[in-house]
C-alpha cells in the first residue's frame, strides 16, 4: 500500500532523512519511531506531497508521488503535527471543505461527514466554532478531516502530543478502531508516528524505527519483544549510538 | 480547475466572519461618502463662479463627468491602494500561520485551484466595493445628466485597478506567513507601480534616464497611472486591456510559483 524508495531530504548539509525504503501492505498498522529530529515529520511530508524529496519516491496505493501525485493524494488521509483547522469555521462546514477537496462526490457529501462526525464522536459540537473547542477536540476535528473520504491510508503525526491522558486514551481508541474497522471489505493502512511507547505497543503490529533520518529497525513488534526485551531497551539502545559517524567511520 | 470554487467559497466565508471585510467596507463606503459629497460641493461652486462672472463658453464646457465623477474616482482608485492589501494580506500568509497549507498542498487538487480559488474571492470582494461605489455616481443621473459611457468606462476603470490591486496583493501574501509583512509588501509595490509613471516623468525632465527614452517610456508604460486616466476619460482601449489582463497574469502566475516554492526548500 506503501512503498518508500529511497526516501532522502536534504536541507543543505543536513540529511533530515536519508536513504529511508520500506513497504507497508494493505491492513498494516504500523508505528514510525524515533526521537525529536529523528526525520518523522520529514517522512511523512514526503509521502503525502507536502515536501518534495531531494532523492527517491515513493508509491502509495500504486501511484507513484511525482508522476500522479493527484492520485496517491487521493488514496490518503492525513493528520499533520498540528491540526490543519481554520479557528473560524464550524466543525461540519470544515468537514465539508475537507471532503470536497478530496473529492468527495456532492450527492455522498452530507454522509461522508456525518459518518466522520460519529466516528469521531463529534456529532454534539457540530455546530460549534473550531477556534472555540479545547485541545482535545480540536484534535479529533483533525482527525475526522482526515477520514473523511474514507481513504485507504492513514498517515498520522504524534496525534497525541500536547493531550491530558484522558484526551490520549480517547484518541488512541480511535484510532485503533479505525485501524481494525474495514473500509468497503479493506482495512485501512495505517502510519503513525511517535516518541511515545506505550502508544505503539497499544496499537502497531509493526514498528520502524529511524535516528538522525536513517531506518535502523524495521520489525514485527511481537518479534523485537519475543526475547525477553521492552520496546523502552531497543528503542534507547538504537537511539544511543550516532549512525551518521558509524557511516562515516 | 474543479477545486476552484471550493477554496473561493471558504476563502470569501472567512471574510465575512472576521472583522477585517467589514472595517475595509464601512472605511470605503465613509471614505467614498466624503469625496463625492466635497466634489460634488466642488462643482457647485465653479457652477456659481462661473455664473457669477457670465462666463458662458466655460460654463457649457463644465459637466459632471469632468468635474465630478473622474476626480471622484480617480480619489478612489487611492483609496483602494490602502484597502485592497487589507483583504488579500491573508490570503495565503494566514494558511502559513495556520498550518492550513499543509491541508491544501497534501489534497488531490493542484496549485493554480488554490492561487486561482483564493485570487476570484478577492476579486468578488473588489467587485462587491466597486459595485457599492457605482451607487454615488448613479445618484447623479437622477439629478443630472452624466454620459453613460464615460462614466461606465470609468467605473471599468476602477474595477480592473482593485482587480489588478488584488493580484499584487495576492502576490504578496504568496511570500510569507505574516500578515503585517503581507500588507505592507502589498502596499510598497502598489505605491511604486503608481510612482513609476512619476519616475518616468522626473527622469525624462532631467535626463537621468538616458536622451532614448525607451526607459522611460517602459516605466510609464508599466504604471497604472496612464491607463487609467486614459479609461476615465471614456477610451477604453484594447491596449489598455490588455495592460490590466497582462499585468494580473504576471503577479498570478507569481503568486503560483511562491506557493509551490515551499516545495522546493
Ligand atoms: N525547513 C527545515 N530547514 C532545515 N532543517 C529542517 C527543516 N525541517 C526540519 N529540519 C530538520 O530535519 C530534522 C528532522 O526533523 P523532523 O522531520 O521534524 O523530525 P521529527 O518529526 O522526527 O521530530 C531535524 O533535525 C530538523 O531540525
Ligand atoms: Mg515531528
Amino acid at each position: 500500500m506503501i512503498e518508500a524508495r529511497g526516501l532522502t531530504k536534504r536541507y543543505g548539509e543536513i540529511r533530515a532523512v536519508d536513504d529511508v525504503s520500506f513497504e507497508i501492505g494493505a491492513g498494516e498498522v504500523v508505528g514510525f519511531l524515533g526521537p525529536n529530529g529523528a526525520g518523522k515529520t520529514t517522512t511523512m511530508r514526503m509521502l503525502t506531497g507536502y515536501l518534495p524529496p531531494t532523492d527517491g519516491t515513493a508509491l502509495v496505493a500504486g501511484h507513484d508521488i511525482f508522476e500522479e501525485p493527484l492520485a496517491a493524494r487521493r488514496a490518503i488521509g492525513y493528520l499533520p503535527e498540528t491540526p490543519p483547522v481554520y479557528p473560524e469555521m464550524d466543525v461540519q462546514g470544515y468537514l465539508r471543505f475537507a471532503a470536497r477537496l478530496r473529492d468527495v462526490p456532492r450527492a455522498r457529501l452530507r454522509e461522508a461527514v456525518d459518518r466522520a462526525l460519529e466516528r469521531c464522536r463529534l456529532t454534539e459540537v457540530r455546530r460549534r466554532v473550531i477556534g472555540a473547542l479545547s485541545k482535545g477536540y480540536r484534535q479529533r476535528v483533525g482527525l475526522a478531516q482526515a477520514i473523511v473520504h474514507t481513504p485507504p491510508v492513514l498517515i498520522l503525526d504524534e496525534p497525541t502530543v500536547g493531550l491530558d491522558p484522558t484526551q490520549i486514551r480517547e484518541i488512541r481508541e480511535l484510532i485503533s478502531n479505525l485501524a481494525s474497522s474495514t473500509e468497503g471489505g479493506e482495512r485501512h493502512t495505517v502510519i503513525l508516528s511517535t516518541h511515545i511507547l506505550p502508544e505503539v505497543e497499544a496499537i502497531c503490529r509493526r514498528v520502524i524505527l529511524i535516528h538522525q533520518g536513517r531506518k535502523v529497525v524495521d520489525a514485527p513488534l511481537a518479534e523485537l519483544t519475543a526475547e525477553g526485551q521492552s520496546l523502552e531497551e531497543i528503542f534507547a539502545r538504537e537511539t544511543a549510538r550516532d549512525v551518521v559517524e558509524e557511516a562515516a567511520a | 480547475m474543479r477545486h476552484i470554487p471550493t477554496i473561493a467559497g471558504r476563502e470569501l466565508g472567512a471574510f465575512f466572519v472576521s472583522p477585517v471585510a467589514y472595517v475595509v467596507l464601512s472605511l470605503y463606503a465613509l471614505l467614498a461618502g466624503f469625496f463625492f459629497l466635497s466634489s460634488i460641493l466642488q462643482f457647485n461652486e465653479i457652477v456659481i463662479r462661473l455664473q457669477q462672472f457670465q462666463a458662458i463658453e466655460q460654463l457649457q464646457a463644465v459637466n459632471l463627468n469632468d468635474y465630478v465623477i473622474s476626480p471622484f474616482l480617480g480619489v478612489m482608485s487611492v483609496v483602494l491602494l490602502f484597502l485592497v492589501p487589507g483583504i488579500t494580506m491573508g490570503l495565503f500568509a494566514a494558511e502559513k500561520a495556520n498550518g492550513t497549507d499543509e491541508l491544501l498542498l497534501t489534497s488531490p487538487i493542484t496549485i493554480w485551484d488554490i492561487v486561482l480559488g483564493k485570487y476570484l474571492a478577492a476579486a468578488a470582494f473588489v467587485l462587491l466595493m466597486v459595485a457599492l461605489l457605482g451607487l454615488y455616481p448613479g445618484i447623479l443621473f437622477l439629478y443630472g445628466d452624466p454620459e453613460i459611457g464615460k462614466t461606465t468606462a470609468g467605473m471599468l476603470a476602477l474595477l480592473l485597478t482593485g482587480l489588478l490591486y488584488a493580484a499584487i496583493g495576492a502576490f504578496a501574501s504568496s511570500v510569507t506567513a505574516n500578515q503585517i509583512i503581507a500588507f505592507v509588501l502589498s502596499f510598497v509595490l502598489l505605491l511604486l507601480l503608481l510612482m513609476l509613471s512619476v519616475i518616468a516623468d522626473l527622469g525624462a525632465a532631467g535626463g537621468a534616464l538616458g536622451a532614448t527614452g525607451t526607459v522611460a517610456e517602459l516605466l510609464r508604460y508599466l504604471s497604472t497611472n496612464d491607463h487609467f486616466e486614459t479609461m476615465v476619460r471614456g477610451l477604453v482601449d484594447t491596449a489598455d486591456l490588455a495592460y490590466y489582463g497582462a499585468m494580473i497574469g504576471s503577479f498570478l502566475i507569481l503568486a503560483k510559483a511562491a506557493v509551490e516554492s515551499v516545495r522546493w526548500r
